[in-house]
């Protein structure tokens, strides 16, 4: 009993000491901490390729295309894979900044919550993924100029004829999903970085939707049935007019929420200046139109131009 | 005295008090006992083809797309191979996690106990799912703790990518509740085999090889089956993180054209087929294993 006791400790002490000699003598990879980290930008024109995440469960943004054969020439390795096996806006835009930094685009596919979580351990660099600016996000992530925006608009029944502009829609019942921005919107605490809000709208009564869609079927019930008005974004209700929604929009959109590329703030490289080189990217296609064509094609309508004009530099004070 | 066998149905007519006729009597009754058990059988299959034309009619409410489902099933099945990969693999690495576990919860000494009984109660007390975001985003974050503290190759080695993160949560957390399933296989094995053993002379670790394990193992082996079955399905769990096996492919592939239901019965089925194939390899194995009681 004795003598295993002591093999034990003796073992014990052998993998503490495993543990610490490393430090004196390393094995294996130089160490990294010492020196000054590496840059990001510089390790993603040598490897010829900028690998970025995306979520292939939002169309139009990223989805699968199925049963095609990835290109023959591919820097893409692993679980990476080339662009020709999604489609989609965040997908084509994406496609278009690695073009810019002259390497090949691969993606990878993390569940949305490890996205937004940031700690990426440099599994990935970039994220293309219609992410809203949130000052919540900004503790783990840094963001590229924004490549478009979700432009907030009020929506009444297409019968109205009292209600000409948003700020007539004061003490007025009106439907948003409870959580989103349209509702701390209403109640006068939407912050944006980057953007200051007008409230246009005075005392309105907020009606708490599980998600837009049910706020909108009870404003097509007819003028004031339910609702007055809902507050959502342009697109959910462009669409459910073209689907035959007795709506109308209201006015110009209120706000804009502003959607970005991002970088983890915590990687193991220096990231400044891939930052600043996917912004001079994004900025390049806004400029040449390249952003405004895409737009048009995956929503049928141009959702880039406030996003072009964003001051970024708003975001680092 | 009967001269030729008697192949009667009715029993009266044998006269037991012949040899002839004892053997006669119970070849009737094999022959009797053989008949019930093909009914049985048939019945129950009857009863699963009625299930199963239940099951058909419920679905066909569901008005699918069953064109749809040919036209993309290729793509779900290329999961296939991602997670029996997936599932094989963990399963192997858990059994060895098991017994190293069911050993130190069977050792006398305090620590070997404390370390194995502690192991347990972590990973059979946390949800797989939450074990598997914890390996994922919190392994590399601690790894980048230990890069700064001067120790950069183990703080790399704690960046797991997606599938290695998969695997090793699946193994810790199958292992925690495989080593329950070894302890009380080895705890089977009567005292008098160990005590016969060490009385031979052969020192514990030959007992353990040669004469516990081989016994306990084939009380263990139905129940490892079971949690390879259940491993399938929780192998899906990986999808989260951006793994393609066919719960990933399925749910993703899905969105695209608001095909949920042609999609995930697609999963469904190829998953239902997937254990219905394990299960007649594993009786396989069990019958094979069992061979050597009937010596």
């Amino acid at each position: 009993m004795k003598l295993r006791t002591q093999l034990f400790v003796s073992l014990l002490a052998i993998l503490l000491a495993a543990c610490t000699v490393p430090a004196a003598a390393p094995v294996g990879d130089p160490p990294a901490a010492s020196e000054p980290a590496a840059d990001l930008l510089a390790q993603i024109r040598e490897r010829g390729k900028l690998i970025i995440s995306t979520d292939p469960a939002y169309p139009p943004q990223s989805e699968l295309v199925a049963n095609v054969e990835p290109p023959a020439e591919t820097r893409c390795t692993g679980d990476e894979r080339p662009a020709n096996q999604f489609t989609g806006f965040d997908i084509d835009t994406a496609t278009e900044i690695a073009r810019q930094l002259g390497v090949e685009a691969c993606f990878v596919t993390p569940d949305w919550t490890l996205i937004t979580a940031g700690n990426w351990a440099g599994r990935w660099d970039l994220s293309v993924g219609s992410m809203t600016i949130t000052p919540e996000r900004m503790q783990h992530l840094s963001f590229t100029q924004p490549y478009y925006t979700t432009p907030a608009a009020f929506f009444v029944h297409q019968d109205n004829d009292t209600f000409a502009q948003p700020a007539d829609l004061a003490g007025a019942t009106i439907g948003v999903c409870a959580g989103c921005t349209y509702e701390a919107y209403l109640d006068g605490s939407l912050a944006i970085p980057g953007e200051t809000i007008d409230f246009v709208v005075a005392n309105a009564a907020v009606s708490g939707y599980e998600t837009d869609v049910p706020a909108l079927e009870d404003l097509a019930l007819g003028d004031g049935v339910r609702l007055a008005a809902v507050l959502t974004a342009l697109p959910t209700g462009l669409g459910y007019i073209a689907d035959g929604g007795p709506l109308k929009q209201l006015g110009e959109p209120v706000y804009f929420e502003y959607l970005a590329a991002a970088i983890d703030k915590s990687a193991p490289q220096d990231t400044a200046t891939l930052r600043a080189a996917v912004t001079e990217a994004i900025q390049a296609l806004h400029a040449e139109g390249t952003l405004a064509k895409l737009s048009e094609k995956y929503y049928g309508t141009d959702l880039t131009g406030a996003a072009a004009t964003f001051d970024l530099s708003q975001l680092d004070h | 005295m009967a001269t030729f066998p008697r192949t009667s149905e009715d029993p009266a007519s044998y006269d037991l008090t012949d040899p002839a006729d004892q053997n006669a009597f119970a070849a009737l009754l094999q022959k009797r006992a053989r008949r019930h058990r093909r009914l049985q059988q048939l019945r129950i299959g009857l009863v699963w083809v009625a299930l199963f034309v239940i099951l058909a009619i419920a679905f066909s409410f569901l008005q699918l797309d069953l064109g749809y489902i040919g036209d993309n099933a290729s793509f779900i099945l290329l999961g296939l191979g991602v997670t029996l990969g997936v599932s094989l693999l963990s399963i192997a690495l858990a059994t060895l996690i098991a017994l190293l576990g069911a050993l130190g919860r069977l050792s006398p000494h305090p620590l070997l106990q404390g370390l194995s009984g502690f192991y347990v109660s972590l990973f059979r007390g946390t949800p797989l799912l939450v074990q598997i975001f914890i390996i994922y985003l919190g392994l590399p974050q601690i790894g980048q703790r230990i890069s700064e503290l001067g120790y950069p190759w183990l703080g790399t080695l704690l960046i797991l990518t997606a599938l290695q993160s998969g695997v090793l949560a699946l193994s810790l957390n199958y292992g925690a509740y495989m080593t329950e399933i070894f302890r009380a296989g080895i705890q089977s094995v009567q005292p008098g085999q160990r005590q016969a053993a060490s009385a031979l002379g052969m020192s514990s670790l030959q007992t353990l090889r040669l004469v516990v394990l081989p016994q306990a193992i084939k009380l263990i082996v139905p129940a490892i089956g079971n949690q390879f079955i259940a491993m399938q399905k929780d192998s899906s769990l990986v999808s989260v993180m951006g793994v393609w096996e066919i719960t990933y492919r399925a749910n993703r592939f899905a969105r695209k054209d608001s095909k949920y239901m042609e999609m995930f019965l697609l999963a469904a089925v190829i998953y239902w087929v997937l254990t219905i194939v394990s299960e007649w390899l594993l009786e396989r194995l069990e019958k094979k294993l069992a061979e050597s009681d009937g010596r």
